[in-house]
């Protein structure tokens, strides 16, 4: 998530409360949780209330980089809001440090991507492959990957047209997803620093994405691509092909396999290139930390999904989600802030005690919602999200550790569901539906994305035995009370 | 030239320390906008949506680079108990300071929601916010202690008693202070940038030893507050303040305003660890030609620019209510163009 960059270096004593003047509860346990109060879903001023209750020492143990000149983010809300994110003034958010934590970091990434810059790390745009190059890039010190096409949540955290209206201007017109804000934050610069390098997938990818990256290339980015296969099982692609199975049980050619270690290679020569450095045995340490992050967040929504009750909200759910990309452009910190939220909702499970109402109805949500209010509405209707299916499910998977380390990182991705069929999509909420598990689907479609207009109506078709609500996310500001009436409809139908 | 940046990521890329396409212009349109909006200063001051409007018109007809909420620097003060007169077409005046009958252990701290004018501000800051926040940062402009614990007081006595009584001024600043911080957290909640102004602080006003002891604790306190939200704090001092200068790195502040100081002494002093904020002469946008005006805010913009951690070109203080358009036009096209050169 990308918001308008804030603050500058300040010294750290500059941030030395005067207690004198406000601070009435002293925390006395710096390390731990000091929020104590029953979980719940709080709005922007309610967190700032809850803000007030922390001394400066303690919103001083968290920074980014290890940094804690510059680093810190453990703020509130209402600081993101004064900085431009007026969807947060809407928004309600779980009431744990464990949120804030989550929400101050996730925001602080646009600043951060500067200081990184700044603090001369190599700042590395990953683009579309969605998971797997940001592994590489990470695997060289000091290098900083980020998704520019996550900007795509920027004009309606915002809840602004700015980035789209100026991609309007150069040439990518609503017609095009809403991604398209990712060509004008290049243009405008004030959203992520210039990289020092750009990697885009294409082939088997979003093609809306694709044409933005193209554009983002004749504006004078140079850009090395990669080419992603279409991975298939249903029928043939040539008689001779040898078929492999993925460690989620998806097939392929072992030929894909093969063409990927030779794009992955061709990443790692960039960027040792770049850098001076050249050491297998760090891309081996890389993955090792990715896969603590991906076991860690499988525990979570596992945890999540299963409870009673649910401990933690979908929207910070979706957040953690979309952290496996990348971890937000410092894996270390978020695999901090990761744990926390495990310790969190391990709490809450052994206390029985959550965020939503224990008969809340379990449904599953396909596609991540560009606009966030969504996954607020649907709680507040009654709704508690138990399944996602966010196109990222390769992000997700452990990476094999005994092979090859550019072998491994392809297997991996050959479990993405955008270089898959629908089938594949839509198979383990099937299995929740047969399970008795899901109660409803939401889809929500990109509008202006092309495969979703046609992936949609299969997708309705295969979980025929559930009600599904399709929904075209509309651009900022545009939910209206027709939405919200389809919305409201289609939760009183599984009631 | 068509600009490609918003306001908001400008001021932002100034922040963290980023080159922008351009200088941040932000000269200080207060009520000066009530006369760009044809509406009388009373109702701009009392009505938080006139108040928007007036400076969403501003906006438009001059295209500067914030919203700036604020009326006068008697707002909190007069939230606390001191009595001003609305005229109709003029700011708020001081009429009775609530601690000439009162002591100041009797006196609340107000609270901004029902207080008083303080509710106006966030009417206008969430009117101003919705409309264009996305696109503009959203100034409110605070009173520091120093100057509302002298419009709580009678002027001549508050500065005798920093001399004859200082621990009963500093618990009268210390009030001061809780209020403003009250103030500043109930603005953050509605989108607003608390920007802090302490006009009574000027050296104009007081000795730079009056300065450290009684005004410059209260601004940090204030400043530390709103540091804790990570918000980026300007500081704006009106009148001489070259006695000052040294001192002002203590107050905590991110960026400083300032007034009637020579730019290169204030560059000289500060301008590596602080943004600078500044300065033109606002008489000369009552009195001067459009053709002078223009010359002189260029060369003011290109030394600004040369400030390491940043600049922003302004005025020195409020611009004049009646000033005309076309000067101030002649401003901020003469700094916009100052940066293309």
């Amino acid at each position: 998530m990308n918001k308008t960059p804030r603050k500058h270096e300040r010294n750290r004593e500059s941030t030395k409360t005067n207690a004198y003047f406000f601070v009435s509860s002293k925390i006395s346990c710096l390390r731990g949780n000091p929020f104590t109060e029953t979980p719940k879903k709080i709005d922007l001023k309610e967190w700032s209330r809850q803000f007030q209750k922390l001394d400066t020492d303690f919103i001083n143990q968290f920074y980014y980089y290890k940094n804690n000149d510059w680093g810190r983010y453990l703020f509130p809300p209402a600081t993101f809001m004064v900085y431009g994110a007026r969807q947060l003034k809407h928004l309600k958010f779980d009431n744990s440090l464990a949120s804030l934590r989550l929400w101050g970091f996730s925001f602080n990434e646009s600043e951060r991507l500067f200081r990184a810059k700044q603090s001369n790390r190599k700042v590395i745009a990953t683009m579309g492959d969605l998971g797997t190059v940001p592994i590489i890039v990470m695997a060289f010190p000091g290098c900083i990957p980020f998704y520019p096409d996550c900007t795509w949540w920027t004009p309606f955290f915002n809840e602004s047209n700015v980035l789209l209206d100026r991609a309007s201007e150069m040439g990518v017109p609503e017609a095009s997803c809403f991604v398209r804000s990712a060509l004008a934050a290049f243009d405008k610069k004030a959203y992520f620093p210039k990289p020092d390098l750009l990697f885009a997938s294409t082939g088997a990818s979003c093609d809306d994405y694709s044409c933005i990256m193209q554009m983002v290339e004749n504006f004078g980015h140079n850009i090395t691509w990669l080419e992603m296969p279409y991975r298939r099982h249903s029928a043939k692609y040539l008689v001779s092909d040898k078929y492999q199975t993925t460690n989620q049980g998806l097939e392929y050619p072992e030929r894909f396999e093969d063409y990927l270690v030779t794009e992955y290679k061709k990443v790692w020569d960039k960027m040792a290139e770049l850098t001076g450095i050249n050491d297998i045995e760090l891309l081996e340490q890389s993955i090792k930390k990715t896969n603590r992050l991906r076991r860690l967040i499988e525990k979570i929504k596992k945890l999540t999904y299963q409870a009673e009750i649910a401990p933690f909200p979908a929207l910070e759910m979706m957040v953690i989600e979309f952290g496996n990309l990348y971890g937000y452009a410092d894996i270390d910190e978020w695999l901090d802030i990761c744990e926390t939220v495990y310790e969190t909702i391990q709490e809450r499970v052994k206390k029985g005690i959550g965020v939503l109402k224990p008969d809340a109805i379990p449904i599953a949500w396909v596609m991540p919602t560009a606009n966030p209010i969504l996954l607020n509405l649907v709680e507040d209707l009654g709704g508690r999200v138990v399944a996602t299916e966010y196109v990222i499910n390769q992000a997700l998977v452990e990476i094999e550790q005994n092979i090859e380390p550019f072998r491994a990182l392809a297997r991996s991705f050959l479990n993405a569901s955008l270089i898959g069929s629908t089938e594949e999509r839509v198979r383990r909420i099937k299995e929740k539906v047969e399970q008795g598990k899901v109660k409803g689907v939401i889809i929500t479609n990109m509008l202006g994305a092309s495969h979703c207009a046609m992936e949609t109506k299969l997708i309705e078709q295969m979980l025929k035995d559930v009600p599904v609500l399709s929904i075209d996310v509309p651009a900022p500001l545009g939910i209206t009370e027709q939405l919200k009436t389809r919305l409201s409809a289609f939760m009183e139908t599984l009631k | 030239m068509k600009e490609i940046l918003t306001p908001r990521e400008r001021f932002g890329l100034l922040v963290i320390d980023e080159k922008p396409d351009r200088c941040n212009i932000i000269p200080l349109v207060t009520s000066h906008s009530a006369k760009v909006k044809g509406v009388k200063l009373r109702d701009y001051y009392t009505d938080g949506e006139i108040m928007a409007r007036a400076q969403i018109a501003a906006i438009e007809e001059y295209g500067h680079d914030a919203i700036s909420i604020f009326s006068e620097v008697g707002i909190i003060a007069e939230a606390m108990g001191s009595e001003f007169d609305y005229p109709e077409d003029d700011l708020p005046v001081l009429k009775k300071p609530i601690l000439a009958e009162t002591n100041i252990d009797d006196i609340s701290i107000p609270n901004p929601e029902k207080d008083k004018r303080l509710p106006v501000y966030f009417e206008a800051i969430e009117y101003a916010y919705q409309a264009l926040g996305d696109k503009l940062p959203i100034l409110a402009y605070v009173p520091a202690p120093f100057t509302t614990g002298m419009m709580l007081s009678e002027a001549d006595k508050f500065l005798i008693q920093t001399i004859k009584e200082p621990e009963y001024i500093k618990k009268v600043l210390k009030k001061s202070a809780e209020a403003a911080i009250e103030f500043c957290y109930h603005i953050i909640n509605a989108g607003g940038l608390p920007i802090l102004v302490d006009p009574l602080a000027s050296s104009s006003v007081i000795s730079p030893k009056t300065y450290k002891e009684f005004a410059l604790p209260y601004e940090r306190a204030v400043i530390d507050f709103l540091h804790r939200y990570d918000l980026d704090v300007i500081l704006h001092i009106c009148g001489n303040t070259t006695p000052i200068l040294d001192l002002l790195p203590e107050t905590h502040a991110d960026l400083i305003s300032i007034d009637r100081v020579e730019l290169k002494t204030v560059l000289e002093k500060l301008s590596k660890h602080l943004r600078i904020i500044g300065n033109y002469d606002t008489s000369k946008l009552l009195f001067s030609s459009k053709e002078n005006i223009a010359n002189e805010v260029k060369n003011m913009v290109k030394l600004g620019m040369t400030a390491p951690k940043g600049y922003i070109a302004s005025t020195g203080c409020e611009v004049p209510t009646n000033a005309t358009k076309e000067n101030v036009k002649a401003f901020i096209k003469a700094a916009k163009e100052a940066n293309y050169l």
